[in-house]
């Protein structure tokens, strides 16, 4: 069997070498000689976590049953791995057949968190391509991402030929159809990048320029190719039904965060949190029929031999044939022996007693996401769950003998005051409260957990302000002593990650120099504590000059230019406005099932779930 | 009767980077996926009665791997071997299959040699390493370092004791065949000879250029151990 030797040297002396190797179950071979496009779908993080992400398997599954195309994988290496390749010489390279990236057609990344971007340009520095689109030739690979974070996809602008917006299950491969069709044609980068330039879902940011005023807000985006549309239209898909997903995804040799079979049931969310981008770009809810849902997870099952089965969506509970679903899936896996897994359950009477049927004695933590502290807080980010629908369900399952309850808190939300914070502290106090009065006793422990609020583009929320970064810690603190108590757990994030993202998220083309610099001074993997350095960012932030307020603390006019304007999610600006504008108000709105509320989303699809329990 | 079974099988290629636990996880798997359901461990919490005879280092090729298992029905051996053949990623070939009837508990338990051929980056004939062989055996004691279990501290161990035989092989590159103490009573690993010979015959070669296979694993001969493979 061949093995490269230079590799093979490299893979005796670093850390779970299994992470480069490829040759997993299901790996899709092809002799690249058979094939007229060259996909890296990479990754900009660890193997571990790249391969827990269903999204890689659905498009390399879709990519690879095309003859002419081939979609091989590619993901960060770790530092020692990393430190290695660069003293050997050895670029990074593809797992399939260890080419290197450089020689692929397309070197492709999917954006899902901020922190991931600058590990994206580490990668294309290992890959020996240059980082910014105008040092690349004609024989560097095209570089394309996709996912939620494209849907600002201006902090990036500098360094991405092209970004898809929307589902990619059919524009990816439709691009490169295009892409076969402009080879054959003999055309140059430029030339492809024009023919695609009007089709659904396609940004090309060289095609635009943008102006700036002189308080640094944006003036006007001026396009430079005529034939780039005014704003780009997310690709919908309107029935997912028929997308065709993995029955038979890769099997990972190693142990990674997630080894399960995973099936998503539906995207979109019909609820609103108006803080949550997901809840928005992913609309209108689409759902795969429970036949389909029972049909991929037997022949996924079937084909891993995985010991568990989860489900994927926003929010398990809001299929619309839940119940008969849940029933169906307790009996499968238990014939097979298969433990299932449901996350995000609402939990009413009908989840408990599936809880009680799939985790027996072996009971995970309880978990709740009220976000909020106050009734009052929640009605402004519209998370519509209330105290009794908390403390109801907490009884409950005390009384069915869960040991641990886990909360979700947000902090920073707008219109935040401290009593919403000793409202976080209430909720905790009386959950350890009702198990002390339920006569239970044992140990109980609740755990609070504490994320800070970024402001999300294309969210109603995407013109509020954040909290500084002291203004964190001093909640933080704040809540720290107000949560010292007995059978309490308190958990937060780190604050000036938040601001990072937050600058990101809402950024524009000028944050490239800030990714230059932070690239210069060794940042990358910054979603690890051990590899974060706070001192790098900070000197990249003096040294690019970015002033950080600008981007995170600033609440945006609502008739300022956004970086984002440019991306049509297809739900309307003038939706957005009116949540935010409720928000502010404290009023709320319902989910959209009991009645449509105007988003914009049936302009462009048919919404088949919005106004079905209306009366 | 018990349905026991063994399998054979050997591990080529990249996949030699896989350790032993994603081993034991990877056949787990294809046992289920062919519908091999494996008798479990009582208890509290019960775990499938497989395992290898010999747990192989991450980073070591062989073809004498030896999968050990109980089954809840009694199974053919070709079917056996076939069905698990086609389950099989990249770089594992299930070379046969075969009823287990010992009176021995385990393999893992009567295991006490193992062969291995390790290639050095080196010129076989650059030097004699037939006199450096034997010189290098004719030392009173052959002192390496060995990671203790419980104190984590590195000690200086002899190891003379437990090397067997060592001959050179065939080859354009320095082969050396080693025969070491293998199992739960006494064990070598072959990466402390490696350490000590490269040492001793002043290599001035890299361990990571330095390739291992194993080629055969040996049982006790009282335990009377007959693989009918």
């Amino acid at each position: 069997m061949y093995v490269n030797e230079k590799l093979n040297n490299l893979l005796k002396r670093v850390e779970k070498p299994a992470r480069y190797i490829g040759g997993e179950n299901h790996i899709v071979m092809k002799d690249p000689a058979d094939v007229k496009a060259r996909f890296a779908f990479a990754f900009p993080d660890l193997y571990e976590i790249g391969m827990s992400y269903m999204g890689l398997q659905i498009l390399y599954n879709i990519m690879n049953k095309k003859e002419d195309v081939y979609c091989e994988r590619v993901f960060a290496p770790a530092p020692d791995m990393a430190g290695l390749m660069k003293e050997e010489g050895i670029p990074l390279f593809t797992l399939e057949t260890k080419t290197p990236v450089k020689e692929m057609d397309f070197f492709g990344f999917t954006l899902q968190y901020e922190m991931s971007f600058t590990s994206i340009l580490d990668m294309m520095q290992q890959a020996e391509v240059p980082m910014l689109s105008a040092d690349r030739g004609e024989d560097d690979p095209i570089i394309v991402c996709g996912g939620p974070c494209a849907y600002n996809p201006e902090p990036l602008a500098d360094f991405v030929d092209i970004f898809l917006i929307g589902d990619g299950e059919e524009s990816l491969p439709k691009l490169m159809e295009r892409y076969i069709e402009a080879k054959e044609k003999g055309l140059s980068k430029r030339e492809f990048f024009e023919l695609i330039a009007g089709d659904t879902g396609v940004y090309i940011p060289s095609f635009y320029d943008v102006k700036y005023a002189e308080d640094g807000k944006i003036l006007a985006y001026e396009k430079n190719y005529e034939g780039a549309p005014d704003r780009v239209q997310r690709y919908i898909i309107d029935d997912i039904e028929d997308v065709p997903f993995p029955e038979e995804p890769l099997v990972p040799l190693i142990e990674t965060v997630h080894d399960r079979s995973v099936i998503e049931t539906f995207r979109g969310c019909t609820r609103g949190c108006r803080f949550c981008q997901a809840g928005m770009i992913y609309r209108p809810v689409r759902e795969r029929s429970k036949d389909k849902i029972m049909d991929l997870a037997r022949k996924q099952l079937a084909s891993t031999g995985h010991e568990e089965l989860s489900l994927l969506s926003l929010s398990t509970s809001d299929y619309s044939q839940f119940e008969p679903l849940a029933i169906e899936l307790m009996r499968e896996c238990k014939a097979q022996n298969v433990s299932l897994s449901l996350p995000s359950l609402r939990l009413d009477t009908f989840s408990f007693n599936v809880l009680e049927e799939i985790q027996g004695y072996k009971k995970s933590g309880l978990t709740f996401a009220p976000e909020a502290g106050t009734q009052r807080l929640r009605d402004v980010i519209n998370k519509g769950i209330t105290e009794k629908d908390i403390f109801d369900a907490v009884e409950q399952a005390i009384e069915l003998g869960w040991k641990h309850i886990k909360l979700y808190f947000m902090i920073g939300l707008p219109t935040e005051t401290d009593a919403d914070l000793d409202g976080i502290a209430d909720i905790a106090r009386r959950i350890v409260e009702i198990h002390k009065n339920s006569g239970k006793g044992g140990r109980f422990n609740v755990t609070v957990s504490v994320s800070n609020f970024v402001p999300k583009a294309h969210t109603p929320f995407q013109w509020a302000k954040q909290d500084t970064t002291a203004e964190f810690t001093r909640k933080h603190n704040y809540l720290f002593e107000k949560l010292k108590m007995k059978g309490v757990t308190f958990n937060y994030h780190d604050d000036s990650v938040s601001t990072l993202e937050a600058i990101f998220a809402r950024g524009d083309r000028r944050l490239s120099s800030l990714l230059l610099e932070a690239n210069r001074l060794g940042c990358k993997l910054d979603g690890w504590s051990e590899h974060f350095s706070l001192e790098k960012w900070h000197q990249a932030i003096e040294n690019a000059g970015v002033d950080v307020d600008f981007y995170t603390t600033r609440g945006r006019e609502y008739d300022e230019i956004l970086p984002w304007d440019i991306i049509d999610s297809a739900i309307t600006k003038k939706f957005l406005l009116s949540e935010m504008e409720k928000a502010t108000k404290e009023t709320v709105t319902p989910d959209c099932r009991y009645g449509c509320r105007g988003c914009g989303i049936n302009a462009r699809t048919t919404c088949k779930l919005g106004g079905i329990y209306e009366q | 009767m018990s349905n026991k079974y063994v399998i054979k099988f050997a591990k080529e290629g990249y996949i030699k980077y896989t350790s032993h636990l994603d081993m034991l996880r990877l056949f787990k798997r294809a046992f289920k996926k062919c519908g091999i359901r494996l008798a479990h461990s009582q208890g509290f919490n019960p775990h499938p009665k497989m395992g290898f005879a010999q747990p192989l280092s991450l980073g070591y090729t062989s073809r004498c791997e030896l999968l050990e298992f109980e089954t809840m029905e009694s199974q053919s051996t070709a079917d056996l071997k076939e069905k698990l053949a086609a389950m099989m990623p990249m770089g594992i070939e299930i070379l046969a299959a075969a009823p287990l009837n010992v009176s021995a508990k385990s393999l893992a338990g009567v295991v006490d040699e193992a062969l291995y051929k390790v290639v050095f980056p080196v010129d076989a004939s650059s030097a004699d390493f037939d006199k450096i062989v034997a010189d290098y055996l004719a030392q009173d004691e052959i002192l390496a370092e060995k990671r203790q279990k419980k104190t984590k501290k590195m000690a200086t161990v002899d190891i003379r004791g437990k090397i067997r035989k060592i001959a050179v092989g065939e080859g354009e590159r320095l082969t050396l065949m080693m025969n070491l103490d293998c199992g739960s009573i006494s064990n070598l690993s072959p990466e402390q000879v490696i350490a000590s010979f490269v040492k001793f015959a002043e290599l001035p070669i890299d361990r990571y250029d330095i390739e291992v296979e194993r080629l055969e694993i040996m049982f006790e001969k009282k335990a009377g151990i007959k693989l009918q493979f």
